[in-house]
């Protein structure tokens, strides 16, 4: 079995139906409707501002939704706040702006999940954190702060921070956008690892080097709509509308 | 127990008088102390390293004293080293002036500081002179620092006003902490005082935070 | 202008006692106000409304009613209105700390506004709970951020045990004042005491700014 026919076969993990978001009158998600499999990597895209971000916030319940319903595992998102952490604990984030606790060393910040949240033992929350550190590549890191850290170094303990969880479903909010240019490329590569062992990811991204690549479901935002969706084949290659033909002609990109 | 609030009414004016005497204290001190502050926060700045190191330990030794200690020190200290006499509400004064120089020099030092190298270098680029760039660019900047803090400062100097009571200056405090010894009222009178103290000092606490509001930066 | 220093130095132990009582009221006020000024900062923010109400009048008028009034009217007027005697060090501690846990408060309140609510989305998203949040993200983070101001504080608490002389807490200043008048030598007592006083706040002042630098990272996200 490849990968890229993998998620063809496989459940669905999250389903949005119809959902909407609002801002006071501000209108932040209208009307989406989309579905991520098991193993898929789905690449949403668009212009800033056109609530990427908000329906990622929504997965996982840091804002309530108006309108619609959110199925994580077929079942729909709870509203009271024990059920509501339950979900959180399966599900990773990772921020732009990184987040990691600043007064916590890069292994302390991954074991803060396991230790704090899933209760595991300080030895059994301390073996997970070294193995993923290693997995990210940052063994030798591990007694850093933060403040002592690059950018992508930062951003490498976050995701290991996010997968000490354990969780199905992987939520990256543009990953690399607070980067410079030459920690990009281990970022992504981390992320390409990940996608290769088959874990579920969401990756909102202006990358699309890498949406091209890795994705195999791409998702186009415009205004808080889904304007066009389907394999990254087509998006890029040939988009049906006109809209998202003028969103990547303004990321300079030409197929 | 019993209260016999009637004695408040009856002490009105000595308390009004007193009242009277702590504000005077409060805008005297600040009325001398503000520029004394921006004459000694220059004099740290100064070339001329003598007088830059008198200005950081007048600073540092006033900024690091319990204000109370300066009063009596004033107060026992001033006139024999002087040789002169002042009036307890001149003493008072003084160390309350001491104080707030060396808190308001503090101010506008660090003020002056926050504004970055490059506004003054741009300012010079443009052809100014070093003091047109201090009194165009320098300074409006630093004042919207500076106003919030001052404002700060001005409610705790209100407050410690009350602290040359030690020496008898016939302020708020020493007023009514003397009704009640004479008329052993002692909660009500303390409860009075504290109450005035409240209706006076609480809406300058409020004002100094809508300054804080209004004109604070937020880094 | 003679100076006769020997009734200072004869009176050494009698002021050095005064050093310690005037430290320990410091730091026992130090932390009876670090830990109320932080309980009420959290009932301020997480507590029932009517709670938040009483707290913000408290917090409000300590910032309105001087130190020397709230000690004054705790040593005297309090025994009288409740029948509870305290002795004056008591009474000191008791008044201070219900004064600087005001301002406590409003640093913690501060410092916890000041750390990003991304660090609270974060842990959040890892699955923890609000009050995990508070203890293990907030909190310390806040705590890094606050050390300038805590520091003040902790200044102004020994200015202010200064104060607790008024009420006879037989402290660095109420011996100074005691020595000056057996002795008639006030210049020299007050000078000598001055030069004490500053050898204490001094350090602290100092002590609290290097350990900031060295440590302001830990808050820094
Ligand atoms: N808490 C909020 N209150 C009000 N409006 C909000 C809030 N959060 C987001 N918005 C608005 O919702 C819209 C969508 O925001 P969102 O952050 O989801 O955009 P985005 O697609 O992630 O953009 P970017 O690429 O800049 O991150 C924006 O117009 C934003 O101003
Ligand atoms: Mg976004």
């Amino acid at each position: 079995m490849t990968i890229a026919t993998a998620p063809q076969t496989a459940a669905t993990v999250l389903q949005y139906r119809d959902v909407q978001k609002l801002y006071g009158d501000f209108v932040a998600l209208q009307g989406v409707s989309m579905e991520v499999k098991k193993q898929q990597v789905v690449c949403l895209i668009g212009p800033s501002g056109s609530g990427k971000s908000t329906l990622l916030r929504c997965t996982n319940a840091l804002e309530t939704i108006d309108g619609g319903e959110i199925l994580f595992d077929g079942v729909r998102l709870p509203k009271d706040r024990t059920a509501i952490r339950k979900v959180r604990q399966r599900m990773g984030m990772v921020f732009q702006n990184f987040e990691l606790f600043p007064h916590k060393t890069a292994i302390e910040n991954v074991i803060m999940g396991p230790s704090t949240v899933l209760g595991l033992s300080d030895e059994a929350s301390r073996d997970r954190a070294e193995a993923l550190l290693k997995k990210v590549g940052l063994a030798d890191k591990a007694k850093n702060y933060p403040a002592n850290l690059s950018g992508g170094q930062q951003q490498r303990v976050a995701i290991a921070r996010a997968l000490a969880m354990e969780p199905e479903v992987m939520l990256f909010d543009e990953p690399t956008s607070a980067l410079d240019p030459e920690t990009i490329g281990e970022v992504l590569n981390v992320m390409k690892a990940l996608a290769d062992d088959g874990m579920t990811m969401i990756v909102v991204t202006h990358e699309m080097t890498f949406a091209r690549r890795v994705a195999d479901h791409v998702v186009v935002f415009e205004r808080g709509e889904i304007i066009e969706q389907g394999p990254p084949k087509q998006i890029f290659e040939a988009p049906t509308t006109a809209r998202t033909r003028d969103f990547l002609g303004h990321l300079g990109w030409d197929g | 127990m019993t209260l016999d609030w009637s004695i408040v009414p009856a002490s009105a004016g000595a308390l009004a008088h007193g009242a009277l005497i702590t504000i005077a204290l409060t805008v005297l001190t600040m009325a001398v102390a503000v520029p004394c502050g921006i004459v000694v926060a220059l004099l740290r700045e100064s070339r001329f390293k003598p007088i830059a190191f008198l200005a950081t330990c007048f600073v540092e030794l006033f900024r690091n004293l319990p204000i109370i200690l300066v009063v009596y020190w004033a107060f026992y200290v001033m006139p024999v080293v002087l040789d002169l006499s002042f009036s307890p509400f001149v003493t008072g004064l003084v160390a309350l002036c001491l104080n707030n120089t060396a808190y308001n020099s503090e101010t506008f030092r660090s003020g002056i500081r926050s504004i970055r190298k490059g506004q003054t270098e741009a300012a010079l680029a443009m052809g100014m002179s070093e003091g047109q760039a201090f009194r165009k660019i320098v300074l409006p900047q630093a004042w919207r620092r500076v106003l919030p803090v001052l404002a700060t400062t001005w409610v705790t100097l209100f407050k410690d006003t009350s602290l040359v009571s030690v020496i008898a200056v016939g302020d708020l405090a020493h007023t009514a902490m003397q009704i009640r010894s004479q008329s052993f009222r002692v909660i009500e009178m303390l409860t009075a005082m504290a109450a005035i103290y409240w209706l006076l000092g609480y809406p300058q606490a409020k004002l100094a935070d809508w300054i804080h509001k209004k004109f604070g930066v937020t880094e | 202008m003679d100076f006769n220093f020997g009734p200072v130095i004869e009176s050494w132990r009698f002021l050095a006692d005064g050093v310690r009582i005037t430290v320990l009221l410091s730091l026992s006020v130090a932390a009876c106000s670090l830990t109320f000024g932080t309980l009420v900062a959290l009932a301020r923010r997480y507590g029932p409304k009517w709670l938040q109400a009483i707290l913000i009048f408290y917090i409000d008028s300590m910032r309105a009613i001087p130190v020397l009034v709230v000690l004054v009217w705790f040593y005297f007027a309090f025994p009288i209105a409740t029948g509870i005697n305290l002795p004056p060090f008591l009474s000191a501690l008791v008044a201070l700390s219900f004064n600087l846990t005001a301002y406590v408060a409003e640093i913690v309140r501060a410092g916890m506004e000041s750390v990003r609510p991304g660090q609270v989305r974060a842990g959040l998203a890892l699955g923890m709970s609000t009050p995990q949040i508070v203890r293990k993200i907030v909190l310390p983070q806040a705590f890094v951020r606050m050390m300038p101001a805590l520091g003040n504080v902790l200044t102004l608490t020994v200015k202010d045990t200064a104060i607790a002389a008024v009420i006879a807490v037989p402290e660095l200043m109420r011996r100074a004042d005691a020595i000056a008048g057996q002795t008639y030598t006030p210049v020299e007592v007050f000078s000598t005491v001055m030069l004490l006083y500053f050898c204490i706040i001094f350090p602290i002042t100092r002590g609290v700014d290097i350990v900031y630098k060295r440590i302001s990272f830990l808050g820094r996200s």
